[in-house]
This record gives C-alpha cells, structure tokens and sequence, in this order.
C-alpha cells in the first residue's frame, strides 16, 4: 500500500485529475444510487407514520388520486372492523372549501378525519379535536395565516359554493382547536380538518356518507397479506391496498427516475473504469522497465498483480471519499429541485440515505476499482523481462 | 363562445350482446339485454384508443358505464376510437379516457345542468386577463382563469424535470471535462519518448507542440463524431423504449441542432485546452528529463 501511494504521488497532476474524476464519478453515482430507491423509502415511510399498513379506496383509483369517494363509509367501516385482525380504521374525506376573510373567501382543502383514528396529521400545537367534536376545526399553518386566525378564534367555513344565488349551501362557524402539520400536504398548502360529519356537511355528501379513503390499521403478528385478502372478499366494491402494493403502483410512476438512475449510475461506474484502467495502463507501460527489473532480482509475479490492483484501489478509494462529500452535497441540491414538484408531500424526499443502498455503492466502487486494475495488472505480469531490460538500456 | 365541460370518474364493461369480452377486473355485470330497436337511442361515446383495446371494443359495441362498482349501469353505444393529443402530464398516470356528450354524462352522474369547467372563446382583441378580472368581480363561486395561466401552472412539472435535467447535465459535463482532461494529459505524455528524440534531433519546440496540439485536435474530432453518434442511437433507444412503454407518441428525448452543436463545441474545446496545456508542458521539460536520463 505505501509503495502504491508513492507511485501515485510521483505524478501529481495526472493522478490529482484522475482522483477529481473518480470523485465526480462517485459523486454522480452516489446520487443516483440514492435516487433510485430512496423516493419509494421516502413515500414508504410517510404511508406508515402513523402505523396504518392498509388503505381502502374507490374502486380502480388510489387514494386522493381522483375526486371518486366511497359511500356507505359507516357501513364499510363496521365491515372492514368485523375481520379480527384489524385492529383500527379511519375514514377521511378530502374536499374543496372556501372561509371568509373580511369581504373575501379564501379557498382551503379541508379533511374529515375520525381524531381516535386517523393518519393524515400530527397535531403541532393547541388541542387536538376530540372524537365527536362537531365545534371546532384544526388548521394548517398556512391556513392558519391565509384566513387570519389563531387557536382559540371562530372562523366561517362555507362549503358548496353556487354561482348562480352567490350563496354558500352551507356555512359553519368553528372553533381553532389547535394548529397541525398535514401530512400529505405540499409545501404551503392550505388546509383545515374537522370530524368527518362536519366535513360531509360542508362537502354535502352527508346523506350518503360518502368518504374519500379509510385507513387500516393490522393487529402486531396478522398476516397483513391474507388480511387484504379478506377485506377484499368482504369489501368487492373497494379498492383495498397493502402500503406495499401503494409503493408498487408509486413505483411506476415514476419509472423514469428509477431508470435514469440506473442508466447514470452505470455510465458513471463505466467511466470510473475507463479512467482508473488508462491511467494505470500507461503508468504500468511507464514502468516497465521498474517491474522487470523487479521480476528480474525475484520479486514474483504475484506481488507485481498485486502492487497494481493495490494502486488502483487506492485510487479509487481515494476518489471515493472524495465523491461521498460531494455527493451528499449535489444530492441536497437536487433534492430541493425536485420536491418543488406541484402537489408534492411536503414530507416526501426523492435522495434518502439507506444503509443497503450506500453499502451497495461502497461494494460496487471496490469491485469497479478492482476490475479497472485487472488489465493493467495483467500487462505487468506478462511482461518480458529480458526484452524489456534490453530495450530500457538502450 | 363557451363551451362547458364535465369530468367524472366511470366504470365501463363492454356489452355482452354485440360482442367482445368483458374486463378482467370489472365488478359491473354487462348489459347484455337491450330490446330490439334501442341501440339507435343509446348515448353514443367515444373510446380512447388504449381503452378500446383494453375493452376489446370496436366501434358499434355497446359499453354498461357506471359510477361505482354495483352501481346502477347505463348502455352506450361506441361510436369512435380516438387517440388523445400526447399529454406529458398524464403519461405516467396510465388512465383510460372517454367522451360523452355533456348532457349524456350530466344524466349518468345525476347531476343535470352541473359542470367542472367551462372554456371561453374571447372576440378578437379582448385582454383574456381582463375578461377573467371582469368574470371574477361579477360573480361568486367559480375563478376565471386565462388559459395562457393554466398552460403555465400545469408546466411547472416540467419546469422541475427540465430543472433537474439541467442540474444533472452540469455533473455529467463536469465529470466529462476531468475525464477529458486526463485523457488528453496521458495520451500527449505517452509521446514524452518521441518529444525528446525530436529535440534532440533539432526539431522546435513550437513544431513539437504544434504537432501534439494537433494530434489532440485529431483525437478531440474523432472522439466527439463517435459520441455524438453515440447520442443520436441512444436517444433513437429511448424513444423507442419509452414510447413502448407509456404507449404513446410523445417524444422523450431529442437532438436538436443547438444541443450537437454545444456538445461537439464542449468537447473540442475541452480536448484542445486539455492537449494544449499537455503539448505546452511536455515542450517545456528538457529533452534528457523526457528521455528518463535527466
């Protein structure tokens, strides 16, 4: 290894370029590595938050993914409540509302939520809403400063707006029991949250008890597979996903991140080899004459293979190091690109680090380090020592 | 002029009378009894090409639409297959589109004389923002938007991947231009040998960089053609994979004549500085130092 490091110090530039190269390399193949999975883990982990493994949705959509809504929720409800494994279930409802601000209306995504089981908020001050609690409302904080109001204050919430008698269907004052955090929210968004009735009433889908999604939450040990299974069966009408098969379809989607993750981490492992394999060919070829004098006083040819891999391991684990830094650099940066897509989570990041992932690259780069060495190593080992001599003396 | 739109999310199942098969999924039990007679007055309806062939349904078949799954159905008869204008904003999104007319789908939804949206043609000199100011001040309960808004507000995912895009290019270019630069460095010291004999044989220094300087243009020229050929097949693959894979004509990666033109200007640029500073510091090494004997 010391006899490595002073070969790659005799050449300063040329090794100082090529541990640039195998840093910015690294760095791109770093990003890409935590690109590739770490949206899904990122998404994954917001679905689970809240430990509901399960969501039931109208058939044929995912989640808040169309303005479909389930009706019957009381029913379904006490359906998806009879399997015994299920240990809770939440319905919620999404919708369009407006509140009144001086002359103006403000509009406001509102949810209906069962407070004693819901995964959509986590409360960040005041009181949270208690279960039957048809007075008072939580607010985002974004919504909190786009209607002017604080815990503690009443505001006017109108649902079902009609263009044509400019009045509200219907209106109703609330409470501000506490300020939350939303948790699908993108960033800024306004939104409010009431118990699911109050919200049925606003969005007028109370007669038939309409709700957007339900949460399930699995007893510790059930089977969560045979569990969907059976609510399923028991739910025909719904569409009944394991977070498992939610991050699947989310998967999917974006298909085209994890594929240009895969094609930019491959190209930046190929020009790593690229790179370490030519600078360390012609340096062997540069030292011919040093390693056949070597073989020539006894040195085998095992310990030359070895000196070589050993150089560019060095160069590459070097540049490596290099890369990591600079990777979690561009990774911040890119990231904060990305999660201004429109109606993003707020909570979802696209570069999430995982042990796995960064051991995988970490074992990746070893091997392309090793690999890029083969040749050159090959070369020096095959290296005629008699010609070689004869040819350096003259 | 305005015309209203309505939206709505509907199940299909293709009618078991005047054939095809219904889908793999679907939870509505097809309409398969009309009496003689009734197809004339079926509300006609349009399918979108992928759900034609999801359906196995050809024009003249009749589809059971409904609401939700058990709900009550209604028959329609086929009347088109259509192909959607390529919307990048919906490609990831897989989902199968129809057309009815509006008042045939303000009757399958329940709600009569309702309706998402509606699109205004403006006469010939009207401000469109001014026209949505004016809408918005004289009524309650609906935004009046211009479209060129709409247009902006529904670019901004691709403002994001375009932004994106760019960030990751700047690496590449970065990570290229070391390469680069390494490259060019070995390959004019591999020429040290030939360097030194030619000035030891009397050869100027200005012939020798000239010489180098050229031999790395050369390498430059060649190796942007090979990359830009590279370029032009991989975009060709891309193409071909991604409109497979969404089923859809939009084009996902093009070579425009200003994205050649930066890139061989990138490389040849790089190439010669990189062989130039290479050539200059080989030329100013004495020819003994070059020959190993210094």
């Amino acid at each position: 290894m010391p006899a490595a490091l002073r070969n790659l110090r005799r050449h300063p530039m040329r090794s100082g370029l090529a541990l640039a190269g195998v840093a910015v390399t690294t760095a791109m193949l770093l990003d890409m590595v935590l690109l590739s999975r770490g949206i899904e883990r990122s998404f994954e982990r917001l679905l689970l938050g809240r430990g509901y493994q399960i969501r039931v949705s109208p058939k044929g959509t995912l989640p808040f993914d169309t303005e479909a809504t389930l009706a019957g929720a009381t029913a379904l409800r006490r359906t998806l409540e009879s399997d015994p494994a299920v240990e809770a279930v939440g319905p919620f409802l999404g919708t369009s509302l407006h509140a009144r601000r001086g002359d103006s209306l403000v509009t406001l995504f509102g949810y209906g939520i069962d407070p004693a089981a819901q995964a959509l908020y986590q409360l960040e001050e005041g009181a949270d809403l208690a279960p039957g609690d048809t007075a008072g409302v939580l607010l985002s904080r974004p919504a909190a400063q786009a209607i002017g109001a604080g815990i503690g204050d009443t505001v006017s919430l109108l649902g079902r707006l009609d263009p044509q008698t400019a009045s509200a269907a219907v209106e109703r004052r609330l409470v501000v029991r506490g300020l939350a955090r939303w948790l699908y929210d993108y960033r800024g968004q306004p939104s409010v949250g009431t118990v699911l009735a109050v919200m049925q009433d606003l969005a007028w889908q109370r007669a038939e008890d309409r709700v957007s999604a339900m949460v399930v939450r699995v007893r510790e040990g059930a089977d969560l597979e045979a569990v969907v299974e059976r609510l399923r069966a028991a739910a025909p009408r719904a569409e009944v996903n394991s977070v498992g098969e939610l991050v699947a379809h989310f998967r999917q989607r974006l298909a085209y991140f994890r594929q240009l993750s895969s094609i930019l981490g491959t190209i930046s492992l190929g020009v790593t080899v690229l790179l370490v394999a030519t600078l360390m060919t012609i340096t062997v070829n540069e030292r011919l004459g040093e390693i056949a004098t070597l073989r020539a006083i006894g040195i085998g040819r095992g310990t030359i293979v070895r000196g070589v891999l050993a150089e560019s391991l060095v160069l590459t684990v070097a540049g490596g190091g290099l890369g990591v830094g600079l990777g979690s650099v561009t990774a911040r940066y890119l990231d904060q690109i990305l999660t201004a897509f429109p109606g993003l989570p707020a909570a979802i990041s696209f570069f999430v680090p995982e042990p796995r992932s960064l051991a995988l690259a970490a074992g990746t780069l070893l091997a392309t380090g090793v690999l890029a060495g083969v040749y050159p190593a090959v070369l020096a080992a095959r290296a005629p020592i008699a010609a070689t001599l004869r040819a350096e003396a003259t | 002029m305005m015309k209203p739109a309505g939206i709505a999310a509907l199940l299909l199942v293709l009618g078991g009378a005047q054939g095809g098969s219904p889908p793999e999924a679907g939870p509505v039990p097809p309409d398969g009894s009309l009496p003689p007679g009734t197809r004339a007055s079926l509300p006609p309806i349009a399918l979108e090409r992928r759900l034609a062939r999801r359906l196995q349904a050809t024009v003249g078949d009749t589809v059971a639409l409904s609401l939700e799954p058990g709900g009550p159905a209604r028959a329609a008869l086929v009347v088109a297959v259509y192909e959607p204008p390529s919307d990048p904003a919906r490609v990831a999104r897989r989902e199968y589109g129809l057309r009815l007319h509006l008042p045939d789908l303000a009757a399958l939804l329940g709600a009569e004389d309702r309706v998402d949206r509606f699109a205004v043609a403006l006469r010939e000199g009207v401000a469109p923002e001014s026209a949505a100011a004016r809408f918005n001040r004289i009524a309650f309960g609906f935004r009046a938007v211009p479209s060129v808004a709409i247009a902006n507000q529904a670019s901004q995912t691709f403002v994001v991947v375009s932004r994106f895009h760019d960030a990751i290019a700047v690496i590449s270019v970065v990570a290229s231009a070391v390469f680069l630069l390494c490259i060019m460095l070995l390959k004019v010291e591999e020429r040290r040998h030939d360097a030194a004999l030619m000035r030891l044989i009397g050869v100027r220094r200005r012939t020798i960089f000239g010489a180098l300087l050229l031999e790395a243009v050369l390498v430059a020229a060649v190796g942007s053609g090979l990359g830009l050929g590279l370029a032009l097949l991989a975009s060709v693959a891309t193409n071909a994979y991604y409109q497979r894979f969404f089923d859809t004509s939009l084009v996902f990666s093009l070579v425009t004549p200003g994205v050649v033109a930066f890139s061989v200007a990138l490389s040849l640029g790089l190439g010669v500085a990189a062989g130039a500073l290479a050539a200059w510091r080989l030329v100013r090494t004495r020819p003994v130092v070059l020959w190993g004997r210094g």
